[in-house]
């Protein structure tokens, strides 16, 4: 009887021999010990075992290049650090993705808990942190997580620029200026398609929240999320982003998502969307534009940040090669 | 776009990963002082045929193809790089482990498994280093895996059958190339528990690039100092390198063509075919 590790690399080597570069064959396996001795020869002899199946491994010619090597460096999982802070928010938009609105639970994070977040991260290779919600600022004490991550991350707070009043304006005023942005959203030039989807006078208000973060020294990012009824509405803002002073790099737009309260707009799944690490009080998403879908949800925690971090970026990779593995080999004619 | 001042190399089309092996080193040539681009041919002595009819520059050839050349040129070819892997080759004898085959000698009135008969390492080498060690073919009863014939056993098919064919019991020993023994090493030294190697031969040369003297220095020097400049260390020559079996190009070892040479001779191979 001939050992089943001698029997399995010849049909390894035959196989792969037979296999052109990038095309796959399957080998049958049993038990972990043959999965352990295909993947310590594949490696060894520049292959790549693509998936372990319960009686199989599917083995890919060649090595592939890491395809998360291949994004912009500040495009890579693990680059940017999403965080909600909170879901509540004053408005109830109706394209919203996360369904935010005044009666939504507010499932806060709290300022202990970023803190602690912000370490893991800076531990991780976090280079960047968005703060997000729901409006961010319905915390009173936003201003202790931002001066938890300031110091170690540049940071982003996304918000409405609705509730800079009272007690929490004096907090604003006395939010360091250095690394801090704000992403403000306007939806159109005018207020009628703002107001439409936003609430009636939030554009005003919009307006005024801009005004008055660019006068009082911060950096400010307008952003639109526009939909189907937009129209010419993108071409409009760039009239309204230029009288504002914004540069190209403060003006983002993008289109609604269908999740949450969207009815309609761009689909989105783990395979289509390069992975941008979002935390919330309830776990780890793959992507902050899906962070109440359950099929996005990537941890039930995100302690130890560093480890779901590594698991996103290994479930890209398998997305992206068995992506190209399809791609190329399902020709038309 | 390809251009009439390429270097024009020749390479031998035994698997279909040779697509990507010399689309990926002409790419790598393509911004150098010797761009080049490749015609692939069927088996080695269609090659060999173009080669002296002037068709290709250089030849990607197996050490049995080279011989051939060398007869067919009087020893003008010349010999520009080979692989590392390729200075130093060798022929194992395969046996079940616990065998009691301890050396060429022990091999007579056994049932030994050879691979394709244009094949160096697992059928012309062997026969000669069983002859210089006194055993015959008369000697031994001979298992032949004609496999990949025209390829000189490139495909590694005959060497993997010859194997097979000690698992399967039906062959004693197999001849194998050091590159067939190494790949089934490579999961680990356990993997191969239940062989043994009864015998490994001298190391010798395996394939080169060959030139004939038309292909001078002015145009040969710049293509064999790109050649040599692929690095192991980086990712996209290194997936090249990996399909076609070795860490660098080096300079190619002469000497280690001469138990070819007269493995050939003695066995009377034609120059021709």
């Amino acid at each position: 009887m001939i050992g089943v590790s001698l029997d399995l690399t010849l049909r390894l080597i035959e196989a792969v021999n037979a296999t052109p570069a990038g095309s796959t064959a399957l080998i049958d396996v049993t038990g972990a010990e043959q999965v352990t001795v295909a993947q310590r020869w594949a490696e060894a002899t520049g292959n790549t075992i693509l998936t372990v199946h319960p009686d199989a491994v599917e083995v890919l010619r060649g090595r592939i290049a890491d395809p998360i090597a291949a994004l912009p460096a500040d495009r890579r999982p693990g680059y940017r650090l999403w965080l909600y802070t909170n879901f509540h928010c004053n408005l109830a938009c109706d394209y919203c993705c996360v369904t935010s609105s005044p009666r939504a639970v507010p499932r806060i994070v709290s300022a202990e808990d970023t803190t602690e977040l912000v370490r893991q991260a800076v531990a991780a290779g976090v280079q960047e942190l968005f703060i997000t919600g729901g409006e961010p600022f319905m915390l009173l004490d936003l201003d202790e997580r931002l001066l938890a991550s300031l110091p170690h991350l540049p940071t982003t707070v996304l918000t409405n620029a609705m509730v800079w009043q009272g007690e929490r304006r004096r907090r604003l005023e006395a939010l360091p200026r250095e690394g801090l942005t704000f992403q403000i959203s306007l939806d159109s030039a005018t207020a009628e398609l703002h107001d439409h989807h936003r609430g009636v006078g939030s554009f005003d208000k919009a307006i005024a929240g801009i005004r008055l973060a660019i006068d009082l020294g911060f950096r400010v990012r307008v952003a639109a999320t526009l939909g189907h009824d937009a129209g010419t509405a993108e071409i409009e803002l760039v009239d309204l982003f230029d009288s504002l002073g914004l540069d190209p790099d403060q003006r983002v737009v993008r289109r609604v998502a269908q999740q949450g309260s969207a009815n309609e707009g761009l689909t989105v799944s783990r395979a289509s969307l390069v992975p941008e690490v979002c935390a919330t009080a309830d776990g780890v998403w793959w992507h902050p534009v899906a962070a109440a879908d359950p099929s996005m949800k990537v941890a039930d925690s995100w302690s130890p940040l560093g480890e779901v971090i590594d698991a996103v970026r290994d479930e890209y990779r398998q997305h992206r090669i068995r992506g190209d593995v399809l791609a190329s080999s399902f020709p038309c004619a | 776009m390809a251009s009439n001042e390429d270097v024009l190399v020749g390479a031998v089309a035994y698997s279909a990963n040779v697509v990507p092996i010399w689309e990926g080193i002409r790419d790598y040539f393509r911004d150098s002082a010797a761009p080049m681009d490749f015609v692939l041919y069927s088996n080695y002595e269609r090659q060999v045929e173009a080669l002296l009819a002037g068709h290709i520059d250089v030849a990607w050839n197996t050490n049995v193809a080279w011989v051939r050349t060398q007869r067919r040129t009087n020893g003008e070819a010349r010999a520009l790089a080979s692989r590392d892997t390729d200075l130093t080759f060798k022929t194992y004898m395969i046996s079940r482990a616990g065998s009691g085959l301890d050396d060429l000698g022990s091999l007579k009135g056994r049932r030994v498994a050879l691979g394709s008969r244009d094949s160096g390492q697992a059928r012309i080498l062997p026969m000669y280093f069983l002859d210089r060690a006194g055993v015959s073919a008369a000697d031994m009863d001979l298992v032949i895996f004609d496999s990949d014939v025209g390829k000189h056993g490139d495909t590694g098919k005959s060497d993997l059958d010859a194997l097979r064919a000690v698992i399967e019991d039906t062959a004693d020993v197999a001849a194998v190339g050091s590159n067939t023994w190494e790949a089934l090493l490579a999961a680990g030294d356990d993997t191969v528990s239940d062989l043994a190697v009864t015998w490994a031969s001298e190391d010798y040369t395996h394939c080169n690039f060959t030139a004939l003297p038309s292909f001078d220095a002015e145009r040969a020097d710049p293509w064999v100092m790109h050649l040599m400049a692929m690095n192991w260390e980086n990712p996209e020559h290194r997936r090249i390198l990996e399909l076609e079996g070795l860490k660098a190009w080096k300079p190619t070892n002469l000497e280690g063509y001469e138990s070819l040479v007269q493995a050939m001779q003695a066995q009377g191979t034609a120059d021709h075919w």
